[in-house]
């Protein structure tokens, strides 16, 4: 019986932004009803979750940029840009949804077994080091990845969000002990994530982006990680595998034109779970998803799939384009690294 | 391409960007540069969810021209991401940049602070002479 560890739900009665705006509390509601949808009783661990420390939080973000955030919360907050916003209590939440993370993979670290759901928010992966964007404040996954690296370990941050996570590449650009791997709609927002943005002179090929046009499928995304970035996660041998794990690739979102199913990512979630290298080192942290009923039914699905309570949510989905966008992106990649490469050369 | 290089200039509907797009379009008609006025569409517009609808790029367009500027010398563009990271890229990008023009708040800026100041932070970053135009100014 593996042990799920779900760290919150944090942000479920702050950082409100009313009902119009679509990242909003209502979405942790859909996300925790995936998971009672399991039943897994027992099989369950709550761990107490607390606030990022200010040492935490500053491996990722300027000291500058937290004090910013911090002031602009205790004065109402506010519009941050057209679509990112700060409440009063915004500091708080973000504090505790970067916690959350922590404290799941410290908890895995304990029980040495088991897989970690992180149902926090505001979400993360867009935040960069100095500016919140994309509904992100705290790039919560990237806090809980420093602090892995911070231990001489080495993380893989796999991204299936819609969306390119840029706050997550920019944070580890040039870090040898995080391996960043996304694959993201392209072209839309945040604009980044081409196959040629591959990492800095000190970490040449460890940011692997996987671009896929509107319209592709599960298979196209499995195939993304399976044919193209399996080699280079594998060469990599990381201790932690961390997902930033939106589900607005879901074909029903909103926000993205990708063509997923809730049954995807249960395939999308066995895929990855192959490259943990011992139990205990699998962490999924959510990030997108705003259709409330493919959110919840996609939660269901993964989860489910990885603690082996899974039942068939809906068919996973083929036939897509993209492959050819991808083999197109392999060159450039190569050529790209080549040119990193020749650029650090004395 | 003029040989000063194109004026950029941010637009995201509001009242004070289209000041600036004035102010812009006037100031490339001196250096007899091109203009470029860019739109960031972000999560929520692409979407058309959270009251945010797609920005009238005709109507930037025509604004310019209502300045003295040819058609043929405005470029309407529209690039994805949030208003800060994606006029940066522009002005990093291959064409050469004379200038970038942005207005004072536009949709979403507090006076004062940086975090939710695209002006503020551009006038930072940007490896551009950036000018901010003043919500006081009556184009």
């Amino acid at each position: 019986m593996t042990t799920l560890v779900v760290a919150g739900p944090v942000g479920i009665s702050e950082h409100d932004g009313g009902r119009d705006h679509p990242e909003r509390p209502d979405r942790l509601f859909a996300a925790m009803d995936g998971l009672r949808a399991l039943d897994l009783e027992d099989q369950v661990v709550y761990p107490a979750v607390r606030e990022a420390s200010l040492e935490e939080l500053s491996r990722v973000h300027t000291p500058a940029y937290l004090a910013e955030l911090e002031a602009f919360c205790a004065r109402g907050g506010g519009s941050v840009d057209p679509d990112t916003y700060a409440r009063a209590d915004s500091w708080t939440a973000a504090r505790r949804a970067a916690g959350a993370g922590v404290v799941a993979l410290e908890e895995l670290g304990r029980l040495g077994e088991g897989i970690a759901f992180v149902p926090v928010r505001p979400p993360g992966h867009h935040a960069t080091g100095d500016r919140a964007m994309g509904f992100c404040l705290v790039n919560n996954v990237a806090v809980a990845a420093a602090a892995r690296a911070a231990r001489g370990e080495r993380v893989l941050v796999l991204d299936w969000d819609v969306h390119h996570g840029n706050g997550t590449q920019d944070i580890f650009w040039d870090d040898p002990d995080v391996l960043y791997v996304s694959t993201h709609q392209h072209p839309l927002y945040p604009g980044t994530g081409r196959p040629d943005e591959v990492g800095g002179p000190g970490a040449p090929g460890l940011v692997v982006n996987l671009p896929l046009p509107r319209g592709a499928t599960g298979d196209v995304v499995r195939a993304a990680i399976d044919e193209f970035a399996r080699d280079t996660i594998e060469a990599f041998r990381p201790d932690w595998v961390l997902v930033s794990c939106g589900f607005d690739a879901h074909r029903a979102d909103p926000l993205g034109e990708l063509a997923l199913s809730s049954g995807d990512f249960a395939e999308l979630a066995c895929v990855v779970r192959e490259f943990a290298p011992v139990p205990g080192r699998l962490a999924l942290f959510l990030e997108g998803g705003y259709d409330l009923e493919a959110l919840a039914s996609s939660v269901e699905a993964t989860l489910g799939a990885l603690v082996g309570a899974g039942r068939r949510v809906s068919d996973p989905t083929e036939g897509g384009p993209g492959l050819e966008q991808l083999r197109a992106g392999r060159s450039a990649r190569l050529a790209a690294i080549d040119r990193v490469h020749a650029e650090a050369a004395p | 391409m003029s040989a000063t290089g194109t004026v950029v200039v941010g637009y995201d509907g509001s009242a004070d960007a289209g000041s600036a797009v004035t102010w812009a379009a006037r100031t490339a008609l001196a250096l007899g540069a091109s203009l470029c006025i860019v739109h960031a569409v972000g999560l929520l517009e692409h979407g058309g969810v959270g009251g945010r609808g797609p920005v009238d790029g005709a109507a930037a367009v025509e604004r310019a021209c209502q300045a003295g500027l040819d058609e043929s010398a405005v470029e309407w563009r529209v690039v994805d991401g949030d208003p800060c990271s994606a006029l940066l890229r522009v002005t990093e990008g291959p064409e050469p940049v004379a200038l970038l023009v942005v207005g004072s708040r536009g949709s979403g800026a507090h006076a004062g602070t940086l975090l939710g100041s695209t002006s503020l932070e551009l006038a930072e970053h940007a490896p551009v002479p950036v000018t901010i135009v003043p919500s006081t100014f009556e184009a």
